[in-house]
């Protein structure tokens, strides 16, 4: 009994509490810092390209080979008459999202920190009705980070 | 011949009846609406949820969207079902507790019809529905309905007696049937504190009769996933969940005017219809939250837990109320002395429940059991 009216008191004072639901689609939960949802590629604005060179230390090291790459040589190098420092850059980048597992690899390898664990919302909404369209080419993977959408530590790794 | 109605003084008796019925059914779907959603959302807060909110402003008409979606469902009856009786079951159900709001005093001389016997024609209308119970149980053809409805039955007949008792020991005091006399009555002090162990008993078992948590036995989803019901579908469903709301809300409407004064408490029998309608709603509305509140708290009990607490605890205890109340009012003792049987009662419970859930069972009378089962 004493358990009893112990247990109806704390129900009520739930009653009393403000309700935790959020309401998803309208209204976002503030993701955590180092949360990891997809790869993406980052902009150096100092130059204004990106920051791979094209490399395949990623290619090769993704477990599950969901990346594919070509490399070119930079138009914007300095023997070229441009004011980029890299020689070679990157062309065409494919990451097929339906096959990453979001294990963080291709960001521990990368020797030019030019590839990063996407931590907003954009990054986990993906949803679409065809599969191949979860394949994202360079545009797609450096757009978020040259518009400037991702949060601060992302780019300052 | 002719009757009254809404101060029309000649109105032919049927057309009456039939207008005073649709009355009621048009109230009580309306309220069993507003009862499934109110109750939806306080659970939700008891559980820092929501509830529902998508279907209109603030989720208002997700009853009737719910009620529109069964409306349009296939009403399904299995092949081995007993048709005729399969498809009565849910007007044994429904039909009594509508039947019951005949009498139920909703402000003074505010009901469908004043009955001498009122009280007692509510007691006896509102148990027709185990009836009913037992009918969809053996109908459906599906072991989960018949143990569901043989539970219903053991559980409705059981309680039925301490709800009678309770109610009698009130009526003992009252020294009337009529609904709309008792409640009268207590237009300074209401019923519940002369007879508070009367209301506790009341109170379990009209939880027990409703089937609500923590005697939810027969529907047990867990047990006998959804108990008679498990074979309807659709319209007939539906009405077995009205039945159930409109039971809650009479009952706790009966509780209200029997033991918390419905209208006349504290303002009096010249406060207004508007007034005595506030008092009656804002109490059954206290009691009807306090049975959603019980619910969300309480685990459900085992069935041998559950006729044990009837017939050991509830029974015997409000059999020694209606002794001890008859031999204060025979002897005509002062008010005061009926507190005394009550107060003894009240603490006997309490040390009861205390004592029940607290209890170890002895391993010995395991064992054995267990043995016998190992070896079979």
């Amino acid at each position: 009994m004493k358990g009893l009216l112990k247990s109806m008191a704390t129900t009520l004072s739930t009653f009393a509490r403000r309700p935790v639901t959020r309401q998803y689609p309208e209204g976002h939960k503030e993701l955590p810092e180092r949360d990891r949802a997809f790869p993406i590629l980052l902009w150096d604005d100092h130059v204004d390209e990106p920051y791979c060179t094209g490399c395949h230390a990623c290619e090769r090291a993704c477990p599950v080979e969901c990346m594919t790459v070509l490399m070119k040589d930079n138009p914007n190098h300095e023997s070229q008459g441009g004011d980029s420092r890299r020689r070679k850059i990157i062309d065409k980048f494919w990451i097929d999202y339906a096959r990453c597992m979001r294990c963080n690899i291709c960001v521990e390898v990368c020797n030019f920190e030019a590839i990063a664990m996407n931590n907003t919302w954009t990054g986990h909404e993906l949803s679409v009705y065809d599969r191949s369209d979860l394949v994202m080419d360079l545009p797609q993977l450096l757009a978020q980070h040259r518009a400037g959408e991702l949060d601060e530590w992302v780019a300052d790794i | 011949m002719n009757t009254e109605l809404f101060g029309f003084p000649t109105v032919n008796v049927w057309v009456d009846a039939v207008i005073r019925l649709h009355l009621i059914v048009g109230l009580m779907t309306v309220v069993v609406m507003g009862l499934i959603y109110i109750e939806r959302k306080i659970i939700a807060r008891f559980q820092m949820r929501l509830g529902p909110t998508r279907t209109g402003p603030l989720g208002l008409l997700q009853s009737l969207a719910d009620a529109l979606k069964l409306l349009g469902k296939e009403d399904l009856r299995p092949r081995n079902a007993d048709p005729l009786i399969f498809e009565f079951a849910v007007y044994f159900v429904f039909v009594p507790v509508f039947m019951g709001f005949v009498a139920i005093p909703f402000a003074f001389d505010w009901n469908v019809r004043v009955l001498e016997l009122g009280l007692f024609y509510v007691i006896a209308i509102s148990s027709i529905n185990v009836v009913g119970w037992v009918m969809a149980g053996w109908a459906s053809d599906n072991r989960y309905a018949m143990i569901g409805a043989l539970r219903a039955a053991a559980q409705g007949i059981s309680y039925e007696v301490p709800l009678i008792l309770a109610v009698l020991a009130v009526a003992m005091v009252a020294g009337s049937l009529n609904l709309n006399e008792i409640t009268g009555q207590q237009g300074h002090i209401p019923y519940i504190v002369w007879q508070p162990l009367a209301f506790a008993i009341f109170y379990v078992a009209m939880l027990a009769e409703l089937n609500r948590s923590p005697f939810d036995i027969p529907i047990g989803e867990s047990e006998v996933v959804g108990g008679p019901f498990v074979e309807y579908s659709g319209i007939r469903w539906s009405m077995f969940f009205l039945a159930e709301y409109a039971g809650l809300f009479i009952l706790c409407l009966l509780a209200s005017a029997v033991f918390l004064g419905g209208w006349a408490w504290p303002l009096g029998e010249d406060a207004g219809v508007l007034w005595q309608i506030v008092l009656t709603s804002a109490k059954t509305g206290l009691l009807i939250f306090s049975v959603f509140w019980v619910r969300v708290t309480v685990p459900r009990m085992r069935i041998d837990q559950l006729m044990a607490f009837s017939w050991k605890v509830l029974m015997p205890l409000s059999f020694g109320l209606i002794l001890a109340n008859g031999l204060i009012l025979v002897y005509e003792w002062p008010h005061v002395f009926l507190l005394i049987p009550n107060v003894i009662g009240l603490v006997l419970l309490y040390v009861i429940v205390e004592h029940g859930i607290t209890r170890r069972r002895p391993r010995q009378l395991a064992r054995p059991a267990a043995q016998a089962e190992a070896a079979s």
